[in-house]
This record gives C-alpha cells, structure tokens and sequence, in this order.
C-alpha cells in the first residue's frame, strides 16, 4: 500500500523578474521654453512686487516642501532674508525649469503633485528681481505652511532599520546602494503604507522599495546584512504576486497612503529592499535608512499589476548616434485603469514617450518627457485613472543621444553601448501600474491573462527570453497545461542550463506529468546549482518516492523539513518516508508536526490514522 | 580684537611698506571699516600681500551652496598637487555666515586651507568673480590672470557631467607658475549668485 505524497504544484508559480530601476541630470537648458524673452517677462513698471504679499505664497507653495531646514535643499526659502540671498538663483533656476524639478511636458494627462510652476509665476519670481527684491508689508506675508515633524504619517506600528550604514565618500560621482530590511513580523500583514525615510535627505536624490517574497536581493549581500551596490537589481519571485505596487521616495513627496483595497501584503520571509541614488555632498557621510510601517486589517482585494514594457535587446547604440530609437509595442488582453507610469532609461535617454493607441484608433498622450533626466525620474500617478480597454495598444518611444553633446555620457569619447544595470549601459523600460477591471465570471484571473499575454509577446521579441519562457511555463502549468507547460520550462533550461529554478521547474512538471524518471534528471541538477534549495529537495523526494526509492526520498524530505521546519507538506511526506522505511515512531512524529502546523492537512492525519490502526510498521492503502 | 593690536598692526603695516619686504605673513589692515577680508579671528587679511613671487589662488565658495561643496575634494586636491607653488584661500562672500560657521564648514569638509570672510565683496571685486564657487588665479606679480570655474562638471544647474573633461583652473595654475599666457582668462562658473548677498 503506497502512502500519499504531498504534490509539486503548490511550489511552482510565476517567476516575476523585477528589474525596477534605482535611480538618477537635468534639462536641456538651450531647448527650454523660458519666459526671459521680452514679451513674456513681467512688466517691471508693474506695481510695486513685494515678497510678502507676491513672493512668499509661490515660494511655500511649490519650494519650502524641500527647501527648510532638515529637508532634502541645500537652503531654506521660508524667509524674506533666505530669499533675498538666493533671488537670482530663484530666478535663474526656475526660468530654466531646473527647479521645481518636473520632467512630463503640459501637455500630458493630469499627474498627482505636479510641480510645474506656470510660466507667469516664473517671471514675477524676475520681475520681483528686477525690481530691487522688496520686502513689503509684514501684515501681506501669509502664513508659514505647516509641516509634520518626523514620521509624516504618525508614529508607524514597526519601524525597521538598515543593520548596517553606508559610508558614502566625500566626492566622486554618484552612487547606487541597496539596503535590505528583514520582516519583521511572524505571519501574513497587510500594509496600507511604507513611509520611507532615507537618512540625511540632502543626500539621497531618490528612493525606491522593492518588496522581495523570495529574499532573493539579500544573496548579493557579503557579508549578509550589509547592503550592496548597484543601479538596477532583479527580485526574483517563485509566486504569483499580486503585491505590485510603486514605492517610490524622492525630496519633497509625501508618503503614499494604499487606497482601500489594494494594502500590500508582508510576512515572514518577505525582504524590503530599498535602493538608493546617492550624491556625495563634499565630506564624508554616513547613511542609514530606516522604514515606517503602517498595518491594515484590511487584507487586499484590488490587485493591480505592474507591467514591464521593454526592448532592451535593440540597445546597441554605435558611438555619435544622437538619435536613436527604441520601441515596444503591447496590446492588452483584458481591459484596465492605468493607475501610474514609470519610464526609465539612464545617461543616454533623451526623449521618452508613451501613446495609447484604443480600440477605435484614438491616440491617447500617456507621457512625454521632451528632456529626460535620470536624476529627477519619478514614478508619476494619474489623477484619474486612464480607462484602456482590452485590445488598446501601448507603444512606447525612448530616444537616446550617445554623441559628444550629451554633456551627462558616461563615455568620453562616446563608446557603443547596450543594455545593463550599471549606470554606464543603457534601459529602455516603460512601468505601468494598471488595474484589471471588474471580471466577475471570467474563467481566470485577468492578471495572469496579462502576464501571460506579456510573456508571450516578449517571446515574440526575443525567442530566447528565459524569463518569458519561465513565467509562461508557470502561467500554463497553473492553468493545467502540462505539455505546453513543460516545453517552455524547457525551454528556460536550455537558456540556462544551470539555473537552479528553471531546473526544478521543468522537473517538477514533468514528474506532474508522470514522467518521474526525466524529472529526477532536472530536480538534481536544480539542487546542484542550489544545495540548500527547499523546493528541490521536496520535488525529489516526491519523485524518488514515486519511484519507490523511499531511503533516497527520505534524505531529501529530511533536507527540505530542515530548510524549511514550518512547512506541513515537508513534515507530512518526511513521515510518509520513515513510515515506508520502516520508522513508525518518527513517522507518527511527523506526521503530528505537520497537523500542528496545518490541523486541517488531509494527508498527515489520514495517514497518521492508518498507523494508528494498524499498529503495523506498513499502514494501509 | 583690541585698540592696542590695531595700533601694532598698522605699524607693522607701515614698516613693510617702507622697506619693501615681502612679507610671507598675512597683513593685518588699519581700519575695520574699510572693504577688507578678514580671517576667522577677525583680523583682517589681504591675501595677495606677502606673497609676492607666488601664485595665489582664491576659490570662492559658501557653505549653504551644494554646488561648491562637491568640489571640496577637487579643491582639496588642487591645492595639494601645487603645494609650494601656489598659495590657497578659501574665500567665503556670504556676510550672513559667521567665522563659527565657516569654521565648521572647513573643518566638516577636511579643508586644509585658510579661510577669509569677505562680508564687504573686497575680493569678490578684485577677483571679478560673480558665482560661488568661482576660482580667481593670481600670478607671481599678482595679476589676475584667469577668474572662472574649476572645471566643466557643471554644464548648466542640472546639467552634469559623469565626469570633469576640462579642467581649467589646474590649467590656469600651471600657466601661472609657468609664467605663459592664458587662451581664455575668463570662462563662466555655474552655481550660486554672489550678487544675491549684496
């Protein structure tokens, strides 16, 4: 009589690679609409421009978010005297719209906290100038903007803490560091905010938190514990994760509170990695970041997406090419609300652009950024969410100058240059942050019909894409096709014959498949290339069991329950092993240790039962 | 600063004059009212006296203007690749910033130079500089012969090379202690206003 063994499909799902960039120069001065022609400054024989009465309320309004002490600006606008010492820089720097920092053109949909300033602001800020900066009355001066002290949001319910500083030099050019938080918490939260706050903010020009399931980031880590460097990084995850969202920091933004509905989830073995742009001040500093959690009891039930267009493979920008293109061009499956947009390109990025192409062959603006500007990207949201219905086409059109003129090159002269995470390769990567619609009835989920459909169309740009056939091998096994399934694991294999995920993957379908003597093939070479890999210990203990091999399966059961000793399935198939090798009293152990962990685990208690009854070193079938 | 000190220096003043030493000691002026830079004592200093046979560099910086405070090392650096050859101050314009802040600011950023205050823009006129930070090189018989930016880093506010291609104060320098002439005495410097502080 065999015993039951636990199956492979709970460990298998979606491999979802996130490369979301870190990262961080500034507009095209002689390109810039100015307002310092004649016909567009302020009159000077206008009445008399005060700051107190017309100075004070733009600069509280659009500059003392990031210029007042403790905040990011090197300098402080809160006064009439701070203004007066810096009033031609004011006027300087806003003409050429350098500040307040913002890179979408006018004419783009509308975008939460917009800081473009209006033109006719720009030049009373001149005309105030050139008028001889004049105090006026101190009965005109509004009132100071209040702003929250400390954490913005209130005291957070657990504050994490980077283990460990970074020593950021005094000069040099800029610096990319990631640092990952542990969870904190036992079991499953929900979180409805993270408040990000990055250290001495003068230095930081922007931050993001990349929420890593499978801890993943933290094997960069040497030794662990203390962060490691790099622009862009890639957070692999084994789940279908439905926690897509943009956790952004930059100088000046207010936290982001999650709208109802959409709290992001953490537990146990979840990392936070934060990655930083980092500019050196001129000394030495020290940075350690820390993250305010907030909690909700409301668990999610909206589950945006986040998807990535990209066309990296067509990077290979020749030396003195100043207008090169790069494309992609999706189409969407099911009907969504773009909820948020993030264009990412590095040094070379000139001109990025996204169009919506609907159904009826309107064009739809979804972003223009005329002057790319590595430092000041951002994650940009809509103030109301952009309806795209299914069958809307989304392109966008990065336009990148590698000649001399592009004073931010990385490479003097200019050299060829592909893509990459290091700040001297090149990305072309469009995020977008959209929301299925409403598909009650439909027979599967609309996020894996767009993953899916993104996989797919990513294979059509590149056969050879691993991450596509991984993720389009774990959509098809989800949905119960495991031939398909199988081919694109194998697919991932034959691109990277050592990986250790795409091994157990491909192993695990096959054994899925009933084809357990292949499956022993591809589950040793996963653990080859990861030893301490939980799911292919587990996968090959299943696989020898089926083979009858129980002694081998034993020793891969007893691997995964100590990698992994809270996990009911590993303990009740470890039990199912000793039962078979003749171990009854550690059988009955384990088999108890995986009803404790899940009391309602089928398996563990139904077997526990035939031992029980039996009283026999061999329960019944 | 007491009456008697002033009344020392003057006539140590006077003495040099006469007799046409080259002091190597920073001079002490007659009078506070007049457009002087002092040093962080309050004793007022010309930097461009008593050191004639030597190049004199002046960089001018502020301590609230993020642009000057990145080129603290290449200042730094600077200094140290012509050591003995050039003598450099660090000149702080802004008159709202107080020795004890300029003190803190040298000594935040490992400065190993003299720092002047130039509340009344003594300098800052002599030196016909406008922005911070802003060089002005003086050569042996204390010409200006070049006032500008340390380098191109900075093409425009924003606008920022990965790294430095030209570097035209070391150029400026080395000219100077070389005794050639200059292409260009004169190339504009990007970052803050010195004419805001007046």
């Amino acid at each position: 009589m065999m015993r039951k063994f636990g199956g492979v499909a709970g460990y298998l799902a979606v491999l979802a690679l996130i490369s979301v960039a870190a990262a961080a120069q500034q507009p095209e001065v002689e390109h810039q609409k100015t307002p310092s022609s004649p016909a567009e400054r302020a009159d000077v024989t206008r009445p008399q421009i005060t700051f107190t009465r017309d100075i004070a309320p733009v600069l509280f309004h659009s500059c003392v978010p990031c210029h007042r002490p403790g905040e990011a600006a090197p300098f402080s606008l809160l006064s009439y005297s701070d203004a007066k010492t810096h009033a031609r820089q004011i006027a300087a720097v806003t003409e050429k719209r350098f500040m307040p920092p913002w890179l979408p053109e006018p004419d783009d949909p509308q975008f939460a906290d917009d800081l473009r300033l209006p033109a006719e602001q720009i030049a009373l800020l001149r005309a105030w100038i050139d008028q001889g900066a004049v105090e006026g009355r101190a009965s005109d001066l509004p009132r100071k903007p209040q702003f929250v002290e400390g954490w913005q949001l209130g005291k957070p319910d657990v504050i994490v803490k980077a283990t460990k500083a970074f020593e950021l030099p005094a000069g040099g050019s800029d610096t990319y560091w990631n640092f990952v938080f542990r969870s904190p918490v036992d079991g499953e939260r929900w979180l409805k905010a993270i408040e990000i706050r990055p250290g001495d903010k003068r230095l930081v020009h922007h931050a993001n938190v990349l929420v890593d399931h499978g801890q993943t980031a933290r094997l960069q880590e040497n030794p662990p514990g203390s962060g490691f460097g790099g622009m862009d990084l890639t957070i692999e995850s084994e789940v279908f994760d439905p926690d897509s969202h943009f956790l952004f920091w930059k100088p000046g933004s207010a936290p982001y509170v999650e709208p109802d509905g959409m709290a992001i989830r953490l537990d146990k073995d979840t990392d936070l990695v934060l990655n930083t742009h980092l500019q050196p001040s001129g000394k030495p500093e020290t940075l350690q970041p820390s993250l305010g959690l907030y909690f909700t009891d409301k668990p999610a039930t909206l589950h945006p997406i986040l998807l990535q267009m990209e066309n990296d493979r067509l990077l290979d920008i020749p030396p003195g090419e100043a207008n090169f293109v790069v494309g992609d061009d999706f189409t969407l499956p099911v009907d969504v609300d773009l909820l948020a947009i993030y264009p990412h390109a590095h040094y070379l990025g000139k001109d990025l652009r996204a169009v919506a192409t609907l159904p009826d062959g309107t064009r739809e603006s979804l972003i223009h950024i005329a002057r790319w500007d590595l430092n000041w990207q951002a994650v940009y949201r809509y103030v109301s969410p952009i309806n795209l219905p299914k069958g809307t086409t989304i392109s966008m059109r990065f336009t990148y100058d590698n000649s001399v003129e592009n004073i931010r090159n990385p490479n003097h002269p200019p050299q060829r240059v592909g893509a990459g995470n290091r700040a001297s390769d090149e990305m072309a990567h469009l995020w977008l942050q959209v929301l299925p619609k409403d598909s009650q009835g439909a027979a599967a989920d609309p996020r894996a019909l767009i993953q899916e459909a993104m996989a797919r169309h990513n294979l059509q740009k590149n056969p050879n894409d691993f991450e596509a056939h991984y993720n389009l091998g774990a959509l098809l096994q989800i949905r119960g096709e495991v031939a398909e399934s199988a081919a694109h694991f194998a697919q991932a294999v034959r691109i990277r014959p050592e990986d250790a995920t795409a091994n157990n993957a491909l192993g695990a379908a096959l054994l899925g498949a009933g084809r357990s003597g292949e499956a022993i093939l591809y589950l040793s070479a996963a653990l080859r290339a990861r030893p301490d890999y939980f799911d292919g210990h587990y996968n090959l203990g299943n696989a020898l069991a089926s083979q009858g091999d129980f002694p081998g399966a034993l020793v891969h059961f007893q691997a995964a329950v100590r990698l992994s000793p809270q996990d009911a399935n590993a303990e009740a198939n470890l039990g199912s092993a000793l039962a078979e090798t003749g171990n009854i009293s550690e059988a009955r152990l384990h088999y108890e240790r995986a009803l404790k962990l899940n009391p309602a685990h089928e398996l563990a208690r139904e077997n526990l039962q035939q031992l029980n009854q039996n009283d026999t070193t061999r329960p019944r079938n | 600063m007491g009456r008697g000190t002033q009344t020392f220096a003057l006539r140590t003043l006077i003495f040099a004059t006469l007799l046409g030493f080259c002091l190597w000691v920073p001079l002490v002026s007659t009078s506070q009212g007049q457009a002087t830079a002092t040093n962080l004592s309050g004793v007022a200093v010309d930097p461009l006296k008593g050191t004639r046979g030597k190049v004199v560099v002046l960089l001018f910086v502020r301590t609230d203007c993020p642009i000057s405070n990145r080129y603290s090392t290449t200042i730094q650096h600077l200094s140290i690749q012509h050591v003995g050859k050039a003598a450099f101050w660090l000149v702080y314009p802004d008159r709202a910033e107080s020795a004890e802040m300029i003190h803190k600011h040298v000594q935040d950023f490992g400065y190993q130079l003299p720092a002047l205050r130039d509340p009344q823009h003594a300098l800052v006129r002599q030196s016909h500089v406008r922005i911070t930070p802003e060089a002005a090189v003086f050569d042996a018989d204390h010409r200006l012969v070049y006032h500008g930016r340390i380098d191109n880093l900075y093409q425009d506010f924003g606008r920022t090379r990965t790294v430095a291609t030209t570097h035209e104060l070391d150029d400026a320098i080395r000219a100077a202690i070389d005794g050639k002439t200059l292409q260009s005495d004169s190339v504009p410097a990007v970052g803050c206003y010195i004419s805001d502080l007046e």
